[in-house]
């Protein structure tokens, strides 16, 4: 089954995102916040690395874009969706470099999002 | 000087007038003791000495008189020019804090906050100018408050629309999740569900909207304009607004003129501008009306143009339309779910595109809003200079 990582400070939107993910047929792991995201992928807590990261792209501790940045950095090439709660963030805070698969806003496009995943993941 | 010539002039004449007195009374004296017979030869003397003496006293205040004349003519001269001086000193001490003021006035009137002057001269130029700058003074102050105050509403709009979506993004999203199990739902629960989803798509326009307007009101509104083709980008906004329409059996149409030229433009916002556009003519428009947008090129530009047969728009609403959260007559609106802001917003950005967006309507028989954009590759604002025009 696809694992999808998904990384968010709302317990809400993290079960929104978990309900939806899991109708839709994948292993859904959630973290609250990048910190979050980095020990558990660095310690190999999950069971086997996610086949995808769905971070919010600002969190406290720790921002979605801030652990990708360290993942990538680390050598962890999965693939990454950033979810931003507008486009003026996404602009403001994503680097050229850091390799994204790609941006979506709030409130979510799910038929978007689940299209994203499911070429990402195939 | 003149002063003093006057005084020794009056002198001169007094002791004119006392030295000739005396002459008389001598030589009427003597003329007594000619008379009485006495004094003979020397009294005789006397009487011509007198006479000689007073002609010579004459020639001497003619004299004396002369020079005076010529000290109290020379005295008013130099008064004069002395007072010219003064004056001119006067009028130069006066001139150059005064043009410091205009000068100084004019930057502060051309937004220069800092424009202040240097106070000195006479004191009334130096009050004029210590008043000037305590006035501009306190305009500085209030500029960096109402700067200050715009930034926090541009901060608070930003933070405002970014803690709004979080939860927005939850009703919606579970509101979905509902909607993908509505065979197990009743129809009344359908419709429940389907109104929670038609107001979240409500407040996310409003943000947006929202969103817009603060960058436009901090000038950060803007947009990357690309070669792009024409109708696609209709029938993307056709196609995003049809289910709309068609619910409200209205019909909506696109008339493109073959073969127009790119237009250099964000796809987006134009986009954006015509679903607004398109959203206006639903919603104010009955059911069964006609929408249609077409786009022709007007000489070197393309124009696009959004028409409805609707009610039309009273005179005395259409110059206020396109201000902020106006909205049309309340009794016709009870449905509208406009957020008022989409006309505001859209003439920003067609104005972002070198255009202008113009009304046309009649009452009863509909309304067209317009605007023209330019052709890729064509020299920036083409209609508008002559020499261009000549050229092309």
């Amino acid at each position: 089954m696809v694992k999808v990582l998904v990384a968010d400070d709302s317990e809400t939107i993290l079960l929104l995102m978990r309900t939806r993910l899991e109708l839709a047929g994948y292993e859904v792991e959630t973290a609250v916040d990048g910190q979050e995201v980095t020990e558990r992928l660095h310690e190999g807590e999950i069971g086997g690395l996610p086949d995808l990261l769905l971070l919010d792209a600002m969190m406290p501790r720790k921002s979605g874009i801030d652990a990708l940045r360290e993942l990538r950095a680390a050598g962890v090439d999965t693939p990454a969706l950033i979810i931003s709660a507008h486009q003026d963030a996404a602009d403001a805070n994503a680097p050229r470099d850091l390799e994204v698969n790609g941006y979506l806003t709030k409130p979510i496009d799910f038929d978007r999002l689940l299209g994203s995943i499911a070429e990402l993941t195939r | 000087m003149a002063v003093i010539g006057v005084g020794r002039f009056i002198q001169q004449r007094q002791d004119f007038e006392d030295a000739i007195a005396s002459s008389y009374r001598v030589e009427m004296a003597a003329r007594v003791r000619l008379a009485e017979g006495a004094g003979g030869g020397a009294a005789r003397a006397m009487v011509a000495a007198q006479a000689n003496r007073r002609s010579e006293l004459r020639d001497q205040i003619s004299s004396d008189t002369r020079d005076t004349a010529i000290l109290v003519a020379a005295g008013l001269i130099a008064g004069l020019t002395g007072a010219l001086l003064l004056f001119s000193g006067l009028i130069a001490s006066m001139r150059r804090p005064l043009e410091e003021l205009v000068d100084a006035a004019g930057r502060l009137a051309g937004g220069d906050r800092s424009a202040r002057v240097a106070v000195g001269g006479l004191s009334e130029t130096a009050t004029l100018g210590a008043a000037f700058n305590e006035m501009a003074s306190e305009l500085e102050l209030e500029a960096s408050q109402r700067d200050q105050l715009d930034r926090l509403k541009d901060e608070f709009v930003l933070t405002a629309s970014h803690e709004l979506r979080s939860p927005l993004t939850s009703v919606q999203g579970f509101a979905e999740i509902l909607m993908l199990e509505r065979d197990s739902l009743t129809p009344k629960q359908v419709e429940t569900v389907e109104i929670i989803l038609d107001n979240c798509r409500h407040l996310v326009r409003l943000l947006n909207d929202l969103l817009d307007l603060a960058r436009s009101d901090a000038g950060r509104l803007a947009v990357t304009p690309r070669p792009t083709a024409v109708a696609p980008l209709i029938e993307d906004a056709v196609r995003t607004m049809r289910g709309q329409t068609e619910s409200a059996e209205q019909l909506l149409s696109a008339d493109v003129e073959p073969g127009l030229p790119l237009i250099d433009v964000e796809a987006d916002r134009i986009r954006q501008i015509l679903v607004n556009l398109i959203t206006n003519a639903h919603e104010y428009s009955p059911i069964g009306a006609s929408i249609e947008v077409t786009a022709r090129v007007v000489d070197a530009d393309v124009e696009i143009a959004v028409t409805d047969n609707g009610p039309g728009i009273p005179d005395t609403q259409l110059e206020h339309i396109f201000e902020r959260f106006v909205r049309g007559d309340a009794g016709l609106t009870q449905r509208v779910g406009g957020t008022g802001l989409g006309l505001a917003i859209s003439r920003s950005l067609v104005e972002l595109h070198g255009g202008a967006l113009a009304v046309e309507s009649t009452v009863g028989i509909g309304s067209t809003f317009s605007f023209r954009l330019p052709v890729a590759g064509a020299p920036p604002a083409a209609g508008s200079s002559p020499a261009i025009a000549e050229a092309s």
